[in-house]
């Protein structure tokens, strides 16, 4: 008696194109971002701050305008649902759970923070500064700047977090999340809402709203 | 009718009273190497806000040459004042400062990028007084140069 190989579980369309690119344009950026602080490489570092501006942009927007799996609408939830999602009795639905939610939102609000002050930040000598410290003191650029400091040094313990929970879903749960993020789909068994996709004209909007509002930060919206 | 003491002090009073304005007039006097430490952080702070002046009045169309020719003199007061903010004995060992020893170990070193500022810093005012926008760039970027040669030898990192 041959045994016939059980067909590969059937693949869940999960994350599109947009989402995925953004996902890792971050991580890249962000490693830059850090790389060329650390190194006093600030005429690059202002830029790489820039292109993760614009990223985070089109993120927010996304989040209001995207795919069903990008919206904010769709996967944020309250503490409630996480306790339901920790005890098993969530009800699954395609792209994040709620505690994968919970560290998206954490990581978003830190990013947009780390930018926000790292735009305003002034050097210990006046002399590198980020495009929007024309408009605050000195003073108010070192804090600025010192703040920047500080919110990496979480930004970073957030990633590893983020990064170990990607690993015990791999090792232990046994869900390959990374490659879902990559590939932008997931196998899955089981009945769940379609993803629905949203426009190609979406996207474009949201490419131009993004790339406008980091012109104009580069200006100092100084026109 | 009643008698109110000359004096509005209490026995206790009397003793700080008279002490506090002495202990003043000796600070006065004598600065503490930990008061020059701190002068001198303060004078590196006013630099700090004098450059951050001079890029932001520097950009754009229409510079603003008044707060810039004020942040230029500030700079030059500084390359001069900066021979005296360095006494022997305010370094590590008085207390807190991005000071480093080698400033003292090796003066003659240290004597040389303190002049590389003072030499540059005058170029930055002839700019401003020149209304040269271009002239302004070119010697606020040389003047940087000078900061960087003396703080990657003589200054702490973070």
């Amino acid at each position: 008696m041959s045994e016939v190989p059980a067909p590969p579980p059937p693949r869940l369309r999960v994350w599109d194109v947009p989402t995925r690119l953004v996902h890792w344009l971050l991580v890249l950026g962000f490693a830059l971002s850090w790389w060329t602080g650390e190194t006093g490489r600030l005429e690059w570092h202002r830029w790489s701050g820039y292109a993760l501006l614009g990223l985070l942009t089109f993120r927010i927007y996304w989040g209001f305008f995207g795919s069903s799996t990008a919206r904010f609408s769709r996967f944020v939830r309250g503490p409630k649902t996480v306790v339901s999602y920790l005890r098993g009795t969530w009800a699954q639905q395609p792209g994040h759970n709620p505690l994968g939610a919970l560290s998206v939102v954490v990581m978003l609000v830190l990013l947009v923070a780390q930018i926000g002050f790292g735009l305003f930040a002034v050097d210990v000598d006046g002399l590198e500064s980020g495009p929007l410290s024309l408009y605050v003191s000195f003073d108010a650029g070192r804090m600025a700047a010192e703040w920047h400091e500080g919110i990496f040094e979480v930004l970073l313990w957030v990633v590893a977090l983020h990064v170990l929970a990607i690993a015990y879903y791999l090792f232990v749960k046994r869900q390959n999340l990374a490659a879902a993020m990559v590939r932008g789909s997931r196998e899955f068994d089981g009945e769940v809402p379609p993803v629905e996709g949203a426009s190609r004209l979406r996207f474009i909007i949201g490419v131009i709203i993004a790339a406008l509002f980091t012109w104009a930060v580069t200006k100092a919206f100084d026109f | 009718m009643i008698r109110r003491p000359l004096l509005r002090f209490r026995p206790f009073q009397i003793v700080p009273a008279l002490v506090a304005p002495m202990m003043v007039a000796v600070a006065a006097w004598a600065a503490t190497p930990q008061e020059a430490q701190k002068a001198r952080h303060e004078h590196y702070e006013e630099l700090g806000e004098a450059f951050k002046a001079v890029r932001d009045n520097s950009r754009g169309d229409s510079p603003n040459w008044a707060a810039l020719e004020k942040a230029a003199q500030t700079v030059l007061e500084a390359s001069v004042d900066q021979q005296k903010w360095f006494a022997k004995g305010t370094g590590p060992e008085a207390g807190k400062t991005r000071a480093l020893p080698e400033i003292w170990t090796k003066a003659d070193d240290f004597t040389a990028a303190q002049k590389m500022f003072s030499d540059r810093a005058p170029k930055l005012l002839a700019a401003v007084q020149a209304k040269d926008a271009a002239g302004v760039q070119a010697a606020f970027k040389e003047l940087g140069g000078s900061c960087k040669n003396c703080h990657d030898n003589f200054r702490a990192p973070e």
